[in-house]
C-alpha cells in the first residue's frame, strides 16, 4: 500500500477514527488530534502497510499514550515544583522525565528476580510476546502448551512486571 | 493505586486490553473502543498502564535472556591469536619478537567535515557509515576495534563469535552480537540505537543488552543509562537525509543538524531539553533547511551570527 492509499483509507475512516480518539477521552481535542495524527504520519513515509485500518488504530491509539505520558510529565513538573526545596542528594538518580525511564541496576535486578520468579515457561512467554512481537498462538506452538495456558501465563506476568514498575515509579 | 491492593475490576480488564492489544495481529479495536465508551474511566485506567507498559518493556529488554548467556568476552589486551594458535614450529625468541611487532599499535584517525559523510570498508567486511563531523579512531593491528571519539557512526559488522567487534566511546565500550547499530557521540553524551542483531553496552559493569529496536542514551558521570524503543527501520537514516525522533531532545537534535548539513544550529537553554517527535527531511536545499524547522520544531529559528539559534516560540 503506498502512502497514497494509506491516504484513502485514513479518509474513509475519518469518522470511525474520530470515534477512536473520543473513546479514548481526547473530548473538544479529538479534529485536532486527528490532524496531528495524520501530519505525523505523513511526515513518517512508512514503506507497505499491510492492514491499513488497524495500523491507523494503532497509530491513534499511539498518539492517545504519547498524549497522556506529556500529560504525566506535566504533573511531575508541578509535583518537582512543589517539591523543589527536597533537591536530592549529589549521584542520586533522579527521574527527570517520563519519556523514558532511568535505568539503575538494582530495578535491573529487580526485573530479573521477578522474571526468574514467574519460571521458565512463563517468563519465555512474556518475552516472546511482549519483546519478540510473537501472537499468543504461535508461542503457545513453540512452547507446545495450550493457548489459554499462554494467556494465564501472559496475565500474570503482565501483572507481576506492570506492578513492578508501577513501584518503580512510586519512587 | 498499590500493588499491595487487590487489582479492581477496570484495572484487571485493562491488563487484558494491555496484552491484547500487544498481539501483532489485534483487530479487535471496535470492542476496545466499545469498553472504553462504557465509562470514561476506563481509558483513563488503560492508558496509565499502558504506558507504565512501555517502560516496563525497556527495562525487561535490558535484561539478558537467558539463552543467550554467556556474553563472549573481548580479552582486555590483544594477543595476535593467530601466532599463537598456528602451529608455528619456530624458535621461542622469533615468536616473542615477532609479537611484540605484532602487538605495537598503528593507529589511524578517519576524521570528516561537518556535512560530509564518508563510508568506510574494513578488511573483514565491516562497513563504517560516518556522519559529517566524526572523528574515528581505528587501529590496523586491532582491526576489530574503533574508538568514537565524537560524532556518528552507523556499524554494520560482519560478525565473528571469536572476535567481536568493540566500539569504545567515552568510557563506556558496546560489543556486538551480530549487528547493525549507531553510534552517536555528542560532548559527553553517548547514544546507542540497535537496527539488526544486539549489542552489549558496558559488557564488563552494567552488560545491557540492546536488542534490534532498542536504543540507549548514556551521559559521562550521569551514573544512569535511558533505555528507549526505536523503530529499526530508521536507525541511521540519517544515511538517505532523513533524521526520525521519538522523543529526542532538541539539544540532541540540533547536534544532529550540525553534523548532517554542516550548519551551525544551537538550541537556547530554554528549549534543550524539550522532546521532539517527527521526522526531519533534510532536502537537497541546505540554506533553506532552518526557515523550516522552526514550525517543526515547534521554536523560533533566529539568525545568529553564521549560524542559527532555536529559541522559544512565543507565546
Amino acid at each position: 500500500m503506498t502512502e497514497s492509499g494509506l491516504e484513502a483509507v485514513f479518509i474513509a475512516n475519518r469518522g470511525r477514527l474520530l470515534r477512536f480518539l473520543r473513546a479514548h477521552g481526547a473530548g473538544d481535542a479529538a479534529e485536532d488530534l486527528l490532524q496531528e495524527l495524520w501530519l505525523k504520519l505523513s511526515r513518517a513515509s512508512t514503506g507497505p502497510v499491510a492492514q491499513p485500518l488497524s495500523y491507523l488504530y494503532r497509530a491513534a491509539n499511539n498518539l492517545m499514550l504519547d498524549r497522556h505520558r506529556s500529560q504525566r510529565q506535566a504533573d511531575r513538573r508541578e509535583q518537582a515544583w512543589i517539591e523543589a526545596s527536597d533537591a536530592p542528594a549529589p549521584g542520586v538518580a533522579v527521574r527527570a522525565d517520563g519519556e523514558s525511564g532511568m535505568i539503575a541496576r538494582e530495578q535491573l535486578q529487580a526485573v530479573e528476580a521477578e522474571l526468574a520468579a514467574l519460571g521458565p515457561r512463563a517468563a519465555t512467554a512474556f518475552r516472546r510476546h511482549r519483546l519478540d512481537g510473537v501472537a499468543q498462538r504461535d508461542i503457545a506452538v513453540e512452547l507446545g502448551v495450550s493457548l489459554s495456558t499462554v494467556e494465564s501465563d501472559l496475565r500474570r506476568a503482565y501483572r507481576a512486571l506492570i506492578d513492578l514498575q508501577r513501584r518503580f515509579d512510586e519512587v | 493505586m498499590t500493588a499491595e491492593q487487590m487489582p479492581d475490576p477496570i484495572d484487571a480488564a485493562a491488563l487484558e486490553w494491555v496484552i491484547r492489544l500487544r498481539d501483532p495481529g489485534f483487530d479487535g479495536w471496535e470492542a476496545f473502543e466499545s469498553w472504553m465508551e462504557a465509562d470514561p474511566a476506563h481509558a483513563r485506567v488503560y492508558q496509565a498502564m499502558a504506558v507504565v507498559d512501555e517502560d516496563m518493556a525497556a527495562l525487561v529488554a535490558a535484561v539478558p535472556a537467558p539463552v543467550l548467556r554467556p556474553v563472549p568476552v573481548v580479552p582486555a589486551r590483544r594477543v595476535s591469536r593467530a601466532w599463537f594458535g598456528g602451529a608455528i614450529a619456530a624458535s621461542l625468541a622469533a615468536i616473542t619478537a615477532t609479537i611484540v611487532v605484532q602487538n605495537q599499535p598503528d593507529p589511524y584517525l578517519i576524521e570528516t567535515a561537518a556535512g560530509q559523510p564518508r563510508s568506510v570498508v574494513l578488511a573483514d567486511g565491516t562497513r563504517l557509515d560516518l556522519n559529517g563531523g566524526t572523528q574515528l579512531l581505528l587501529d590496523r593491528k586491532a582491526p576489530r576495534e574503533a574508538v568514537l571519539k565524537q560524532g556518528e557512526v552507523v556499524f554494520t559488522v560482519v560478525h565473528d563469535d571469536q572476535r567481536p567487534f568493540r566500539v569504545s566511546v567515552g568510557k563506556a565500550s558496546l560489543l556486538d552480537v551480530g549487528t547493525v547499530f549507531n553510534v552517536a557521540r555528542t560532548g559527553p553524551r553517548t547514544t546507542v540505537a540497535v537496527s539488526e542483531g544486539a549489542v552489549v553496552f558496558n559488557p564488563d559493569a552494567e552488560a545491557v543488552r540492546l536488542p534490534a529496536g532498542r536504543s540507549l542514551r548514556a551521559v559521562d558521570g550521569a551514573g544512569s543509562i535511558v533505555l528507549a524503543n526505536t523503530a529499526p527501520a530508521t536507525i541511521g537514516s540519517w544515511r538517505t537525509g532523513q533524521l526520525v525522533y521519538d522523543g529526542a531532545a532538541l539539544a540532541d537534535v540540533a547536534a544532529d543538524l550540525v553534523r548532517s548539513t554542516g550548519l551551525v544550529i544551537v538550541a537556547d537553554p530554554a528549549v534543550a531539553e524539550r522532546k521532539f517527535r517527527g521526522v526531519i527531511s533534510l532536502g537537497d536545499n541546505r540554506r533553506a533547511l532552518p526557515a523550516g524547522l522552526g514550525p517543526l520544531l515547534g521554536v523560533r529559528v533566529v539568525a545568529d551570527g553564521a549560524g542559527w539559534r532555536l529559541q522559544a516560540a512565543a507565546p
